[in-house]
């Protein structure tokens, strides 16, 4: 029985080492090719023999990448304040009257996960370049202020929220909105937080969006210019590498730092 | 969503009355001001779109704004369905759906079962470490995949070559090119639905798995009888996810490194439509597929979801 149990326990750590080598040696590949002095990019030393910026600043000195991880910041951070209060707005709107009406918009907004990005492009691409906003953030964040699976999710947070302390706020004379700000939200942070994180990384690695509504490098988020510089570049591996590196490491600097909530949040309410 | 909520009190709806009373407003501005501008941005963005959508598949149209729709009935959907393009397009989004199954359900699940026994604190570390392609862009993914394996310097292929294998032209060979593009779309995601199988796993009743081992139970009949059963629920929510997005998630990686190509080998149904709409500029075409695509979509959803809330339904 013992030996069965060590056995079952070495088979689980040889599978979970081989599936964490499959999921973490691609990166740090792109972390040694990105560290290697020019002339060695082709090594297949294991690390870099004669580790040098180099790359980096290749990359910098050639594409606005900071720039475009500002843009890619300021765009996470607003689409995902956005949502958030939309989705607040009406989740508490969902959770405190109900009828046929909001039970009717309430479907409607499940049929969104129907809609394939693909199959709306053209009319939102009209609507963008009628509104003037192509080629602008604005033009990335506004069309993306309101997320159904974000209303969905804070629904399901409210629904369970004590009913007995909004009652006392209402005895008190609170508004709604004075019940929103004062009694929900500092109560639900931690399902608030997650639900940042998960919407902050989803609007961080978005790519079909900005594809469809960026023209230029000075207002391209990271996803759209790191494409730029491989069409114009393709072959430069060493500089591309920087390049995906600096695209990736505020994320994995944030993941560092927060990952089990991260892992949580993903777990929990699954993938957008 | 019938059962008695929380929110649902009479005080509530006594309240928000007089609330209205007070304001002399009707009832239902305040709760219409509270939605308003969630609904309002997914009626310019989405909703609205997807009718425009439906008008323009009757049309022919360069999206040019000098130049005027013409109106040509069904002829769009007609010519679609004519189309070997098509049918090609829609059977490699069938085989991207069903390569990606494997990744991203049968083997997270795979791998689940067999690492149930505690692997101390360590699972802390793998769990962090596996998740990790979670978060990484999907075009960093393509660009760091593309490096990895270009046919000349490509780390892949040096390997190979190491092993005394022939080197490989994954994305430039019409026949490994999809495949390569359905690895890459799943290596993003099989860390997650390993631990979403594994999370799932943990909240079995630890009970129910002992009573079946004292009655003589083998592992596999532990897991078959009893684990499998009772993590249904996300195993259909994962398969189901895979079946609706899977193709969908393949689009940038197709984009990215191989245009559809070589010869159409990778294209599918959604990288058509964005070839349709904005590169040849065919938005008749474009809209008609896409409409095609959506009805598609709602009925499997139907089965899905059914087949989701017979689920539920059973687990109780």
């Amino acid at each position: 029985m013992r030996a069965e149990s060590l056995a079952a326990r070495l088979r689980s750590h040889a599978l979970l080492t081989t599936l964490s080598l499959v999921a973490i040696l691609p990166l740090y590949w792109m972390f040694v090719t990105a560290l290697r002095a020019p002339n060695e990019i082709f090594s297949t030393v294991p690390w870099p023999e004669n580790p040098s910026l180099a790359n980096f600043t290749y990359i910098l000195g050639g594409v606005p990448i900071l720039r475009m991880l500002w843009n890619t910041l300021v765009v996470a951070t607003l689409t995902t304040a956005a949502q958030l209060i939309t989705a607040l707005l009406a989740a508490y709107a969902f959770a405190r009257w109900k009828n046929r009406w909001s039970q009717a918009l309430f479907a409607l907004l499940t049929v969104t996960w129907l809609i394939p990005a693909q199959v709306v492009m053209v009319p939102g691409y009209l609507l963008v370049t009628r509104l003037d906003m192509l080629d602008t953030l604005a033009g990335l964040v506004i069309p993306h202020a309101a997320s159904a699976f974000a209303i969905i999710v804070l629904y399901q947070t409210l629904r369970a929220f004590p009913t007995e302390l909004i009652e006392a706020a209402v005895v008190d004379g609170a508004g709604h909105l004075r019940i929103l700000h004062s009694l929900i939200v500092p109560n639900i942070k931690p399902a608030l937080a997650s639900l940042a994180i998960l919407l902050f990384i989803s609007s961080w690695n978005d790519y079909f969006w900005p594809l469809l509504v960026t023209r230029s490098q000075e207002s391209a988020v990271i996803q759209i210019g790191l494409q730029m510089f491989m069409t114009q570049e393709g072959n430069q591996w060493g500089p591309l590498m920087a390049a995906s590196s600096l695209a990736s490491l505020p994320l994995l600097a944030v993941y560092l730092v927060l990952q089990k909530r991260i892992v949580d949040s993903f777990l929990r309410s699954g993938l957008k | 969503m019938t059962q008695a909520l929380p929110f649902e009190a009479r005080i509530e709806r006594d309240d928000a009355r007089s609330a209205a009373r007070q304001l002399r407003l009707p009832g239902w501005v305040v709760p219409a001001l509270f939605l308003a501008p969630a609904f309002a941005t997914l009626a310019a963005w989405i909703y609205w779109p997807l009718l425009e959508a439906l008008r323009l598949s009757f049309y022919e149209w360069n999206l040019l704004p000098t130049t005027e729709p013409v109106f040509v009935g069904l002829d769009n959907y007609r010519n679609l369905l004519a189309l070997a393009e098509l049918r090609a397009a829609a059977w490699n989004t069938v085989v991207y759906t069903l390569g990606l199954l494997p990744l991203t359900v049968g083997l997270p699940l795979l791998i689940a079962l067999m690492t149930r026994e505690a692997v101390g604190r360590a699972g802390a570390v793998y769990r962090a470490i596996i998740f990790v392609p979670m978060i990484i862009a999907p075009v960093v993914v393509a660009v760091v995949w593309r490096w990895l394996l270009n046919p000349n310097h490509g780390i892949v292929n040096k390997l190979l070559e190491a092993l005394g294998l022939p080197a490989m032209r994954f994305l430039q060979d019409a026949d490994t090119a999809i495949w390569t593009i359905i690895f890459i779309t799943g290596w993003k995601l099989v860390g997650f639905s390993t631990l979403l199988f594994a999370a799932a796993m943990t909240n079995i009743e630890s009970s129910l798995i002992e009573a079946a081992r004292i009655d003589g139970a083998s592992e596999g009949q532990v897991a078959r009888r009893i684990v499998v059963p009772l993590i249904a629920p996300t195993t259909i929510f994962l398969t189901v996810l895979t079946v609706l997005h899977g193709a969908q998630w393949s689009f940038v990686y197709i984009n990215v490194l191989t245009q559809g190509g070589p010869r159409n080998a990778t294209t599918n149904l959604y990288y058509l439509l964005w070839e349709y709409g904005f590169s040849t500029f065919a938005i008749g075409w474009s809209t008609a597929a896409g409409m095609l695509l959506f009805a598609a979509f709602a009925v499997f959803a139907a089965f899905g979801l059914s087949a989701m809330q017979r689920n539920d339904r059973h687990a109780g």
